[in-house]
């Protein structure tokens, strides 16, 4: 067995979320700017050039890299010879909103009931996703998401048998209406298999696919660049205004399903991805 | 490429200054600014319907015509037509980017129902605070304008 003090945990994800609000990935840069080199039209370069300006402001100055610090979410690998030592890990994300989003000024955006709920004046609880796996180690990935992006997420209860082609389909007219809402360039994470409650947690996770990283199923990684491209045949363009460039890229990850359905999930994040990893 | 205006703006605005403003123009703009989001609307038109004034700033705003509202991607056909019919235009400025966008912000107060927290009524002043003009006040729409010309693919 091995013993993990809670509060070592609360530190480092408090760290982690101070630091992916403020700065940007390198690999998020570093796309941003060929989104630069390829973009046409002249007001969607405007655009992506303010989001390139807004990441160097962000770090020099200190400022959050967006106004929507987001609603955090934790998708968490547990060993099984793990124990927290202190407190649960729901316990653990809270605790490290409160004292980043305090710390950071980060802006509180989390009410505690959709209908009934007052801020609850320290951006917690976080949402917390966890999985067991063999081993001794914890791996925490932090998410943080604007409200902007997750207002697009979709679920479909595809015929059994559908064809690639046919969820393209239906992915690209949910797109087509909605990207402009969400801050493009996205980056798509869409869900396949699993039921309906599970689907959009393997699209979150999808999304949430560090930047640069293929998929392991060479067949799966067509259809990603396949759909990427024609997603970006849309015309929608940086922030809807028109122009080559709607998405970043698209994520899939699938799982085993019932014969007589066909679970299609889709969960997107805004350009500002703001993605970080920790372990234990 | 069309051609494009550069254009300063400077509040307060009155009634003709946003007809010479076609959709994709840039618009640099300068003036006081008020900022309302979900719960500020949710709250204001509950004060209507309860018979209580909207807080003073609003209301004389109002009187005078709203002229350019700020947001970011698509708004309802039904709004689209409403800044048609009052010569209004709908700008929008980079979502994501409020790092750059706030370094033409020069100062900020909150107006009222501070227990709103960030959904307070805040009122911005603003320095060539840049936009792009979304929707114009004759009937022009740059998502859609925008969208056609660099269309390569049919959906239906």
């Amino acid at each position: 067995m091995r013993s993990i003090p809670v509060d070592e945990i609360v530190l480092g994800m408090e760290k982690a979320l101070l630091e992916v609000n403020v700065r940007s990935p390198k690999p998020l840069r570093n796309q941003m700017m060929e989104v630069l080199a390829t973009e046409q039209n002249e007001i969607a370069r405007e655009m992506v050039s303010e989001i390139l300006e807004n990441y160097v402001i962000a770090e020099e100055q200190y400022l959050p890299l967006c106004q929507d610090t987001g609603m955090v979410m934790a998708e968490i690998e547990i060993g099984n010879t793990v124990i927290i030592e202190g407190g649960t890990l729901q316990e653990a994300v809270n605790e490290a909103c409160r004292r980043a989003y305090h710390q950071g000024y980060f802006r509180k955006s989390i009410i505690s009931d959709p209908l009934f709920g007052g801020n609850t004046g320290d951006n917690a609880p976080g949402v917390v996703f966890i999985r067991q796996v063999r081993g001794e180690t914890l791996r925490i990935s932090l998410f943080v998401k604007g409200g902007g992006c997750d207002n697009i997420s979709t679920l479909w209860m595809m015929k059994p048998g559908s064809t690639p082609a046919e969820v393209e389909r239906v992915i690209l007219r949910a797109l087509d209406k909605n990207a402009a809402r969400a801050c493009p360039p996205l980056v798509v994470g869409i869900g396949m298999g699993g039921n309906a409650a599970n689907v959009m947690i393997l699209a979150s996770r999808a999304m949430a696919r560090p930047l640069n990283t293929l998929h392991p199923d060479e067949r799966y990684r067509r259809w990603e660049k396949k759909w990427k491209d024609d997603i970006n045949k849309l015309g929608i363009g940086p922030q809807g205004v028109g122009g080559l460039i709607t998405c970043l890229d698209v994520r899939i990850e699938s799982a085993p399903c019932h014969i007589a359905s066909f679970p299609v999930g889709m969960v997107c994040s805004c350009h500002v991805f703001r993605q970080i990893d920790r372990e234990w | 490429m069309e051609e494009r205006n550069e254009i300063l703006l400077q509040a307060p605005l009155h009634g003709d200054d946003v007809l010479p403003l076609w959709a994709g123009d840039r618009v640099l703009f300068s003036g006081d600014m008020y900022v309302a989001r979900d719960a500020t609307h949710r709250r204001m038109m509950d004060d209507l319907e309860s018979g209580k004034d909207l807080p003073f700033e609003v209301s004389n705003v109002l009187k005078r015509g709203l002229r350019v509202t700020i947001g970011k991607g698509e708004r309802s056909k039904r709004v689209k037509n409403l800044l048609e019919k009052y010569s209004s235009i709908y700008g929008i400025a980079c979502g994501g980017a409020a790092a750059y966008i706030s370094q033409f912000v020069t100062r900020c107060q909150v107006l009222a129902y501070p227990e709103l927290g960030t959904q307070a009524l805040l009122r911005l002043f603003v320095q060539d605070f840049p936009l792009v003009v979304a929707y114009d006040a004759h009937g022009g729409d740059l998502f859609e304008s925008g969208k056609i010309r660099y269309r390569r693919i049919t959906l239906y």
